[in-house]
């Protein structure tokens, strides 16, 4: 505190500029405390860099690309023409814009900003490892630290992301030439994301899956409509199959996979995109040199108030444990910063919502009706077709469908999935209802413009109760 | 079964009273030699003072907050072989807490139980919006504890407020007790003893309960009339605990003291005017540390005409030599700090001009100047400034003295500094500059006569050579005791201290 390294000192220092980080930063410097914020690489983490923002900008680019060429229905007949090279230089002027904005608002808040790669020395300070040769490093004291590491895509062995062809999320969303020929491995929310886009592209895409399906974790009529879209795009799935190895051929390479009973299956293919998840990055911070603990699985424990197991030491974000997901990052990170500013804070949502940017969307936010009889309420539960609904059926997009889920004695919204058109931007209507304590008949009766997407959820609160107008209550 | 007292031991040499932190144990608690019974605090340091027992704890003598002489009775034990049954009940082994229930810390374990009633909803799912969750957790209120009178009971703001004053009239006795150590006025009762209970006014004319629920306003009345709330019998209950009224209040009053007509009519029209604000201050006690760094401050600036003469040193060689250095250092496991330098500096100017390492003794009418050179080292803990002594700076080189500053200073944020490391010194520096800033007015650490303060270690613009460049600065502040030093002597040394800072390498002559 007092002693030590007379230059460097900073109330709060906050490890990782991802959502998680920043977030927490800004918070904290607007709660007048002393921030410094260090990230070994660029400002707005794995989301605005490598994740979320651009591959949901090459997404979006591949579906006007799609809509265009399937719009005959409508009369439109068109015959787009892919410019990747064009398309990766927009995509980046979008991630550009966002991760100079973070560093502006971090600035306008009043946080100091520090490049470099943080270790702890002990729980009052880090050192820093300038980036860069000759560089030097610093020692920063600090009487809490935010830890806001993040997390990488898991390598399977054989298939590390040093190999050229073999690509990480990260290298297939800076694609400057599309592969003829895709191998994924893994069919959860990234390797779907990734396979609909190259599909859009016009590239051969090959999934293969350990599992028995696609999205792991989403009910099957959830998934059903995500699986039949991507048939249709000629994506082809091989279930049960684990890739094993893969050896350079004349013209690409060929993947190897294995089955249950040891059988081999083989793949050609130009690139090979392994997607088979995240994991948490922390051991560059050392944080046992703090005396936080890490898990077996490399994530800091943290209570409610994002707190590790050293007082003055908190996680926040994809290293704080699951869901990985950028707006839980961010939540945590607000507690923990006003935690530290002495406020009562506490990470006390009741959901957090998810959303996989598949054709169709998927969204979620809460309880299904599974999980609500297992926590043991009587669940009432409510859908909508989107076929049945104007707005959707005039945009082109009918498939899927809103349920929403709720408790039988008073009606409280427990949960809510959505597959169809949007349905990352409607499930907000859902979270919200669940964090209000509202009842089927406060989301019933709340006037929801037409026509519009967003009364669906109003149907489906209307439906769960026996009182909807556009389909038939069951 | 024998029943053994404890006396508070002499936990440090010329200590005579220490103010009992905390109590570890509870009447009824099973405890082993060794084990840790309660935290008491000195003017120097915290200290855990452990049985000398195998046995139950049978009675506490005194309250945290209560200065207690050494050799006072504070504990008995009952000593016995079958010591542990029948009071397993009254332990309290859930009193920690999980992680992060720190806002609900203060939660009784009736509390908790009436929670785990009330909740019929799975999981402890609460139907409260956001706004009234944050709302609970300001107040420290458990939500799971409020009633919901909103369709289905859902929870708004005001359930939650209705719920904080209630829950309020019966803690107030305890947040007082915690606060203000000692000033509380709860009769003793035994801890574990069924605060649920109903205590009824068939029971007698006299309760003695722990914990009492009521308004405010009947507190505000049972003040006034001098009457001790957890005494008034009443048959109401509310989740679970006596609930005590007005009238109540009133019918004790007048039974305990026969003639208090006037008195009880004036009390009501006081309680009418009674609002259930929440409290506009608190008292924190002036105590133990916090006292001691407050009585050294008023007689340093009481007795020494303080005088601060300012300055800044020009320090881009000594970035420089320390950067080149710090590699070195780390090979040994030292960090090298500015902190080892400025010692060196501040020996060296001390030499040249040794009124600044002096003490004044007035009773002997001499100025006492010192050839040994103790550097104290202020240092920010959470229970307050401690001075940590650095002995002989002249005899060490910069890495044992990093080294050394560190340890020390660690020691004295951990409490577990001894007195003898802090005693001794000649010359004291103290460096806010960590916490930033350029300047300050130093308090001399009495009865040295003088002070030098940090300003943080920043590129700041200065002149070399007519133009404004950037170059790292070291802000001075040193304060002299003006009795002793004149303001000539005091520029002269920061100037010598500038100087030895800037080329770090003279340090080496």
């Amino acid at each position: 505190m007092v002693v030590g390294d007379v230059t460097t000192g900073t109330e709060v220092l906050v490890i990782g500029a991802g959502p998680g980080g920043y977030v927490a930063a800004i918070r904290a410097a607007q709660n007048g405390l002393d921030t410094t914020l260090v990230d070994r690489d660029a400002y707005g983490g794995a989301c605005l860099n490598y994740g979320c923002i651009p591959s949901k900008a090459l997404i979006s680019a591949t579906d006007v690309a799609h809509d265009a060429r399937n719009a005959t229905e409508m009369g439109v007949h068109a015959d787009p023409v892919i410019h990747t090279d064009e398309m990766q230089e927009w995509k980046e002027g979008v991630v550009d814009q966002l991760t100079g904005g973070v560093e502006k608002l971090c600035k306008a808040n009043g946080v100091n900003l520090m490049q470099g790669e943080a270790t702890f020395v002990d729980d009052s300070t880090a050192r820093i490892a300038h980036g860069g040769e000759g560089q030097g490093s610093e020692s920063i004291e600090f009487e809490h630290a935010i830890v806001a590491t993040g997390s990488r895509p898991i390598q399977v062995p054989g298939f590390e992301f040093e190999h050229e062809p073999i690509w990480s999320s990260r290298d297939a969303l800076d694609v400057e030439e599309p592969p003829e020929k895709l191998v994924v491995v893994g069919a959860g929310y990234i390797g779907m994301e990734l396979s609909t886009v190259f599909a859009k592209m016009g590239v051969d895409v090959t999934v293969v899956e350990m599992l028995d399906g696609i999205l792991p974790g989403y009910e099957d009529d959830v998934s059903r409509p995500v699986k039949k879209r991507a048939d249709e795009l000629g994506i082809e799935f091989n279930f049960g199959e684990a890739a094993s190895e893969w050896e350079e051929t004349e013209g690409g390479v060929v993947v190897t996979t294995e089955d249950e009973d040891g059988a081999e299956y083989t793949y050609d293919a130009d690139k090979v995109l392994v997607a088979v998840g995240r994991q948490p990055v922390s051991e560059s911070l050392d944080p046992e040199a703090a005396g936080v603990e890490v898990d077996e699985n490399g994530f800091v424990q943290t209570d409610d108030q994002a707190r590790t197991n050293v007082e003055n030491v908190f996680a926040v974000g994809d290293v704080a444990g699951e869901p990985m997901l950028a707006h839980k990052a961010s939540k945590e990170g607000i507690v923990a910063a006003e935690v530290i500013a002495g406020e009562p804070a506490a990470l006390d949502q009741q959901a957090i919502p998810a959303a996989v940017f598949t054709d169709p969307e998927i969204a979620t936010v809460g309880m299904t009706e599974a999980e609500a009889e297992e926590a043991g309420f009587e669940p009432k539960v409510g859908e909508f077709p989107f076929r049945a609904s104007g707005r959707a059926l005039s945009t082109g997009e009918s498939e899927g469908f809103v349920r929403i889920v709720a408790e039988q004695e008073a009606d409280f919204v427990l949960g809510a999935q959505i597959v169809g058109p949007e349905a990352s931007e409607l499930i907000a209507e859902c979270a919200l209802a669940i964090e209000m304590g509202a009842t089927l008949e406060d989301v019933a009766s709340t006037v929801h413009t037409h026509p519009t997407l967003a009364e669906a959820v109003m149907e489906a609160a209307e439906n769960a109760n026996d009182e909807a107008i556009h389909t038939l209550n069951r | 079964m024998t029943v053994k007292e404890f006396k508070l031991p002499d936990v440090g040499e010329g200590v005579a009273e220490g103010e009992l932190v905390s109590w570890q144990v509870s009447p009824g608690d099973a405890v082993s030699e060794g084990d840790i019974v309660a935290e008491v605090e000195t003017d120097k340091a915290l200290v855990e003072v452990p049985s000398r027992y195998d046995g139950t704890v049978q009675e506490l003598f005194a309250e945290p907050g209560d200065i207690v002489p050494v050799g006072d009775v504070i504990i008995s034990f009952n000593v016995d072989e079958g010591a542990e049954s029948g009071d397993a009940e009254a332990e309290a082994p859930d009193t920690e807490g999980e992680p992060g229930d720190s806002v609900d810390d203060a939660k009784t374990d009736t509390e908790e139980a009436a929670a785990a009633e009330a909740a019929d909803t799975p999981e402890g799912r609460v139907f409260a919006p956001p706004a009234a969750r944050k709302l609970a957790r300001e107040l420290g209120v458990d939500i799971a504890e409020v009633e919901g009178s909103g369709p289905g009971g859902r929870i708004s703001e005001s359930d939650v407020r209705a719920h904080h004053e209630s829950a309020e009239a019966h803690d107030d006795t305890a947040d007082e007790t915690a606060v203000t150590p000692g000033e509380g006025g709860a009769p003793e009762a035994p801890t574990g003893a069924g605060a649920s209970e109903t205590v009824s006014a068939d029971a007698g004319p006299r309760a003695e309960r722990e914990t009492t629920l009521a308004v405010p306003a009947t507190r505000a009345l049972a003040e006034e009339l001098g009457v001790d709330i957890h005494a008034v019998p009443t048959e109401k209950t509310r989740d679970g605990e006596a609930f005590v009224e007005a009238e109540d209040v009133r019918a004790f009053a007048e039974r305990e003291e026969e003639p208090a007509a006037e008195a009880g009519a004036e009390a009501e029209a006081g309680a009418e005017s009674a609002t259930a604000e929440p409290a506009r201050e608190e008292t924190v006690p002036y105590r133990g540390v916090r006292r001691t760094i407050g009585e050294q401050m008023a007689t340093s600036k009481y007795t020494a005409p303080h005088v601060t003469h300012h300055d800044t040193a020009e320090i881009d060689t000594l970035v420089e030599t320390r950067e080149e250095l710090k590699a070195t250092a780390e090979e040994k496991g030292i960090r090298l700090t500015y902190m080892a330098f400025v010692l060196k500096a501040v020996v060296a100017g001390l030499k040249e001009y040794p009124i600044l390492n002096s003490e004044l003794d007035e009773e002997e009418g001499v100025i006492r100047l010192k050839n040994y050179y103790n550097i104290g080292i202020a240092v920010a803990t959470d229970a307050g400034l401690m001075v940590p002594v650095v002995k002989n700076v002249d005899e060490k080189g910069l890495l044992e003295l990093a080294d050394e500053v560190q340890e020390l200073a660690t020691k004295a944020r951990e409490r577990s500094i001894s007195p003898q490391e802090m005693q001794g010194g000649t010359f004291t520096i103290t460096n806010f500059g960590a916490f930033g800033g350029e300047y300050a007015t130093p308090i001399i650490n009495y009865p040295e006569t003088a002070i030098m303060g940090l300003g943080a270690i920043e590129q700041r613009p200065v002149v070399d050579d007519g133009e404004v460049v950037a170059a790292h600065t070291l802000p001075l502040s040193l304060a002299i005791d003006h009795r002793v030093i004149d303001g000539a002597e005091a520029a002269k040394f920061t100037n010598t201290v500038k100087e030895y800072l800037a080329e770090p390498t003279k340090l080496l002559l």
